[in-house]
């Protein structure tokens, strides 16, 4: 008995000390909000990507980090393994005190609106997402359309196949917005220079399309991919996080040299170990709205109107072509000027279903 | 694979109505769809890619023409099929094949109307979708059939894909990844092993917790060390396509068999064989006695835990090697869970090929060639909603498990833990 009883205490022990390790590896909750109250400690919470996506969440975590250095606060981030880490994940923010919490991704809606009703004296911001409204839930959301549009007649005009292609990680508005606007310019690519080049992947009217089911790097995306280029596609925008890794493989094994564009940041600077392939990247400034955002919550001009990244306001935006510069059409760049000038006086009316209200 | 053959009376004639009522629905639905739903012209179907060493033209199929030729085809087998289970015999397994293979041009050529389908492409992608779930579902047979369930694929697939990615890009050899792939499921099966065949713990439970752990494990290390130093740890070199000289020259099937990586060359001779060895040798004898009936095989002195034990550490190092395909064999640098839940597919694959290795690797090809068909059909722009589409591979796979498969029994003693009493 007295045996078992040490050996119990023991075992009790040395879990207690694993338990004790393990949450010490958590970031320390800041003592000054802790003590005062009155400063501001912005929090983030990642979708299942997690904050090295070189992504939306990266993007999101360096708006923040960013935002917080020009403030002198840390912040706590926290990541997210699964969906099922969502609710938890708030709710231990909520615990450590914090005035800010910032969502990063369309996914986390549900967690984000029941925590904001459970606490109504936090103010969140959720990016990705406009379904949720309440005084304290401030959405960041990017009319990405605007900038998709500019790519898809950018591949128009490189195509010589006449082929163009894109797929996604899961049918979600964040994603499907991109293949809207990339299929629209295509379009109107056809329309302004009476070309008939096709889009494989996506279809704008019917909104069904080609999808690997979630956003791994993995042997589903490299089959996608695949099956764009046995269509002839000879441009490819993989819409949705790390997916563009197994496109860029799908491309080096067909031994064409078929040219990709990168989304949310500009792969050519993300992704240079294959940074020759891409055309340009659709760029979708995650960190410019958390980063404005975080800062007016500080400054206590919190307030529950979205905030929406438009070219207008450099919210979204086109790379630079990068090594590709010199293979565009030279007229290119100075009709790509055209059209945003005609998207931001209204002229040209990019709309998507998935477009912020 | 029942062993023994069970006594029938000559009085009784066992009729079985399964094949013909399938049949039947078949062919009642691709009257539906292929005829009356129809609504393209004709479709197109490219047979080699600009590559191939023999070039075959196009063939351009009339949509109606097509269904209503094929559904009449189905339909007179339908019949026939009818007429075998009336007589008492089961329907040959030429015309289930036949019957599949007609259905299938059928739906193409309605799925595709209007569109253009290549063919080298809808094969080349259903061996690349497969092949990590044949190397996973081999380790579950061979884990199963010795009396371990072996819920932990899944895991071994990841650990060998990520220390494959890892130790490939440090020593510049793919062929060191391969082996530190092996290497790597086998530590997985050994504590697989350990806590189901020593320690008696429920093997179902250990399995998931592994799985876990792996994916935990794994995605911790790429999140802290491996993005954060991808030039060194994570570009591994991929190998090499390999021509096979001739066989990579036959039409159609030449390229996608023989135009592979050494990863799919080894998956042929693993398949050949296991399924060899698993009933021809002494081992394969054995390692059934011990899953069958472990006191028996004790009984008679075989050592049922050193079985049991090396094994199921043999499994893990098969579907270590599909955990390679995915960064040395395909995709290149490893990705957090980059598996996507393949272990759980070969894991049915298992069952689905009822504990059989070339039936199990030919569920696996199903199981890859409905994820490649939903990816073409929906690239081409099918009526159906995309998020249905994603469905049809697991659709698939359970209207073959309950349609053809039925019941199926395993290893008697898998999942028991023996003791010696």
């Amino acid at each position: 008995m007295g045996i078992f009883s040490r050996k119990v205490a023991i075992s009790s022990a040395a879990a207690l000390g694993v338990v004790a390790l393990l949450a010490g590896c958590a970031s320390a909750p800041a003592d000054e909000a802790a003590d005062g109250g009155s400063l501001a400690l912005p929090c983030m919470v990642s979708d299942s990507g997690g904050f090295d996506d070189k992504s939306f969440n990266q993007s999101g975590f360096e708006g923040l980090t960013s935002a917080s250095d020009e403030l002198g606060v840390t912040p706590i981030t926290v990541e997210s393994a699964a969906e099922t880490d969502f609710a938890p994940n708030i709710q231990s923010l909520v615990d450590q005190g914090c005035t800010l919490i910032t969502t990063v991704g369309f996914l986390l809606a549900d967690a984000t609106k029941s925590a904001a009703e459970a606490n109504p004296e936090i103010n969140f911001a959720i990016v990705d997402d406009g379904s949720i409204t309440a005084d304290n839930v401030k959405p960041i959301l990017f009319d990405t359309a605007q900038a998709a549009f500019l790519a898809g007649y950018t591949a128009a005009s490189y195509s010589t196949t006449g082929v163009v292609g894109t797929f996604g990680g899961m049918q979600i508005p964040p994603v499907t917005i991109f293949m809207d606007g990339f299929a629209d310019g295509v379009a109107y690519y056809n329309e302004q220079n009476s070309a008939s080049v096709k889009v494989v992947g996506w279809d704008v009217a019917a909104q069904t399309g080609s999808f690997t089911g979630g956003f791994a790097a993995g042997v589903e995306a490299k089959t996608a991919a695949q099956g764009l280029i046995d269509q002839n596609a000879d441009v490819i925008f993989p819409v949705g996080g790390p997916i563009f890794l197994s496109a860029a493989e799908a491309i080096k094994d067909s031994g064409k040299n078929i040219p990709l564009i990168g989304v949310d940041s500009d792969a050519y600077v993300t992704a240079p170990d294959i940074k020759s392939m891409f055309l340009t990247s659709v760029l979708k400034q995650v960190g410019v709205g958390v980063a404005d955002v975080t800062i007016a919550a500080a400054d206590g001009k919190f307030s529950s109107a979205p905030f929406v990244g438009t070219l207008a306001n450099g919210g979204v935006g086109l790379a630079p072509f990068h090594d590709y510069a010199s293979k565009v059409n030279p007229d290119l760049q100075s009709q790509l000027d055209a059209i945003t000038k005609g998207i931001n006086d209204g002229s040209i009316k990019v709309t998507s279903p998935s477009s912020p209200k | 694979m029942s062993q023994t053959t069970t006594p029938v009376t000559s009085t009784v004639v066992l009729k079985s109505w399964k094949a013909p009522i399938a049949f039947g629905i078949f062919t009642v639905v691709s009257f539906v769809i292929f005829i009356l739903l129809n609504t393209g012209a004709s479709t197109n179907f490219r047979l080699s890619t600009e590559s191939d060493f023999i070039q075959l033209p196009a063939i351009d199929l009339p949509a109606l023409g097509t269904g209503i030729f094929v559904t009449a085809l189905l339909f007179a087998m339908t019949v026939l099929s009818f007429f075998f289970s009336n007589k008492g015999k089961s329907s040959p397994i030429w015309m289930i094949s036949a019957f599949g293979f007609f259905f299938m041009v059928g739906f193409l050529t309605w799925a595709g109307a209007d569109g253009s389908i290549l063919i080298p492409g809808l094969l080349l992608g259903t061996v690349g979708l497969s092949i990590p779930l044949i190397f996973g579902a081999l380790g579950g047979i061979i884990s199963e059939r010795v009396g371990v369930i072996n819920i932990a694929i899944e895991g071994q697939l990841l650990a060998g894909a990520f220390v494959s990615a890892m130790v490939a890009t440090l020593t510049g050899s793919p062929y060191l990844g391969l082996v530190s792939a092996m290497v790597a499921g086998m530590l997985v099966s050994f504590v697989l092993a350990t806590f189901s065949v020593k320690y008696l713990v429920d093997q179902v439970i250990v399995g998931v917790v592994l799985n876990v752990l792996v994916l935990g494990l794994t995605s911790f290390l790429y999140s802290q060390v491996l993005s954060k130093n991808t030039a060194v740890l994570n570009s591994p070199p991929r190998f090499d396509r390999i021509d096979i000289p001739v066989l990579s020259q036959i039409p159609i099937i030449g390229p996608v068999l023989f135009r592979q990586t050494l990863i799919v060359y080894l998956m042929y001779i693993i398949v050949a064989v296991v399924a060899y060895a698993l009933f021809k040798t002494k081992w394969g004898l054995r390692l059934r006695s011990v899953g069958e009936h472990p006191m028996a095989a004790d009984t008679v002195g075989i050592n049922v835990a050193a079985t049991r034990f090396w094994n199921v550490a043999l499994a893990g190092a098969i579907a270590g090697i599909g955990g390679a395909y995915f960064t040395l064999g395909s995709v290149g640098a490893f990705q957090k869970e980059m598996t996507a839940g393949a272990g759980f597919i070969a894991l049915a694959a298992v069952i689905f090929g009822r504990w059989d290795p070339i039936r199990a690797t030919l569920a696996a090809l199903l199981f890859g060639f409905a994820s490649n068909l939903q990816n073409v059909l929906s690239i081409i722009g099918s009526p159906v909603p995309s998020e249905f589409m994603l469905m049809l591979p697991y659709v698939v796979t359970i209207f073959a498990v309950a349609g053809f498969v039925g019941r199926v029994r395993g290893p008697a003693a898998a999942g028991k833990p023996y003791t010696k009493s």
